[in-house]
């Protein structure tokens, strides 16, 4: 597994994956956009978890599987791991990423424009950024999912940005 | 590696000689003479509108580099005036020095020109300019959220920049 990749090339290639479906294939219809772009990452992560689990044994519990994704799979794609993990004990995990990395060169415009608007400038801020980078994220849950879903963890997983660029990944185990 | 052979974003950028608030502004045009970006830190006189500032600045650069490249007089082959070069490849005008300020300028291959007004005893900028255009690169060119050709509206980008050259000499 010695062959390296540019990065810049994964990054413009997924760049383009969400522009061509959310202003060309898809134009109007985000929910269907978003669906096609998680399923692309689904592959992806099947397949991934199947080439990084190559040479060990099975998982014991889920915890474990969560683990391996939060510290080998993470530095296998992103070279780190994540930061913080957080869970309920009733199969929900809380996934942060306190700098992730296919979203620290985004950044949103910073004049916001009150027109007259009730809301104020800083959630205005927020959102558009959110709407805006939002759509980016549908490919790593997909990644999360496909490959916990490989490792025999039927789940589902969404993501949360409070702060750029800073998010967070919730997997819910399905019972 | 970026095509100036320097890895990410230069993790050194030169160091600043001395502190304080030694640029007066900044202008980025792209291949077109669009003006993507102007930021102003420290300019008291004003003389024009923003539109003819940046029409009289734009033009003032494309007729120093034509003059200085054709008043060159050690290279006997010119090659094609008005090809894109490599900053410091062929005959590159570089900056300009009154008694009131310093303009640095720098073109990439791909036409993008990047000009630093500064304080008249700034050194020699042409590093600094090369790490604002790998700034330009990872903040603005990277961003999907960019549409090239449009004037730049990355935050990151202008927090990086402000804070890059109120460190500077």
């Amino acid at each position: 597994m010695g062959r390296e990749v540019s990065e810049s090339c994964v990054e413009s290639l997924l760049a383009e994956i969400v522009s061509s479906y959310c202003n060309g294939f898809y134009a109007n219809k985000p929910e269907l956009a978003a669906r096609r772009i998680e399923a692309i990452g689904f592959q992806v992560g099947h397949q991934l978890s199947e080439r990084y689990t190559m040479d060990r044994p099975r998982f014991t519990d889920h915890l474990e599987a969560i683990k391996f994704i939060c510290k080998d799979f993470w530095s296998e794609l992103f070279k780190k791991q994540i930061d913080n993990l957080k869970t309920n004990h009733r199969g929900t995990f809380v996934l942060q990423d306190n700098r992730f990395r296919w979203l620290a060169h985004m950044s949103v415009d910073p004049s916001v424009e009150t027109s007259g608007s009730i809301q104020d400038p800083s959630a205005m801020a927020e959102n558009k950024a959110a709407q805006a980078t939002g759509m980016h994220l549908y490919f790593p849950c997909g990644i999360i999912r496909g490959a916990l879903s490989n490792l025999g963890i039927p789940c589902a997983v969404s993501a949360d940005i409070s702060s750029l660029p800073a998010c967070s990944f919730v997997v819910r185990i399905k019972a | 590696m970026q095509f100036f052979g320097g890895s990410e974003i230069s993790p050194s950028p030169p160091m600043p000689t001395a502190s304080g608030n030694n640029g007066h502004m900044m202008y980025i045009f792209n291949r077109n003479g669009i003006c993507l970006l102007y930021r102003e830190w420290n300019r008291p006189l004003k003389t024009l509108s923003s539109q003819q500032d940046y029409k009289l600045m734009f033009g003032l650069l494309f007729s120093l580099k034509s003059l200085t490249a054709k008043m060159d007089p050690t290279s006997v082959e010119k090659g094609n005036l008005g090809v894109p070069q490599l900053p410091g490849q062929g005959c590159s005008f570089h900056s300009f020095r009154t008694n009131t300020y310093k303009l640095s300028f720098m073109e990439s291959p791909s036409g993008i020109k990047i000009i630093l007004v500064t304080h008249p005893r700034t050194g020699d900028q042409r590093e600094s300019l090369k790490y604002i255009y790998n700034l330009y690169v990872e903040y603005v060119v990277k961003n999907p959220l960019y549409s090239p050709g449009n004037p730049i509206q990355c935050e990151l980008f202008n927090t990086t920049v402000d804070q890059y050259v109120r460190g500077l000499g």
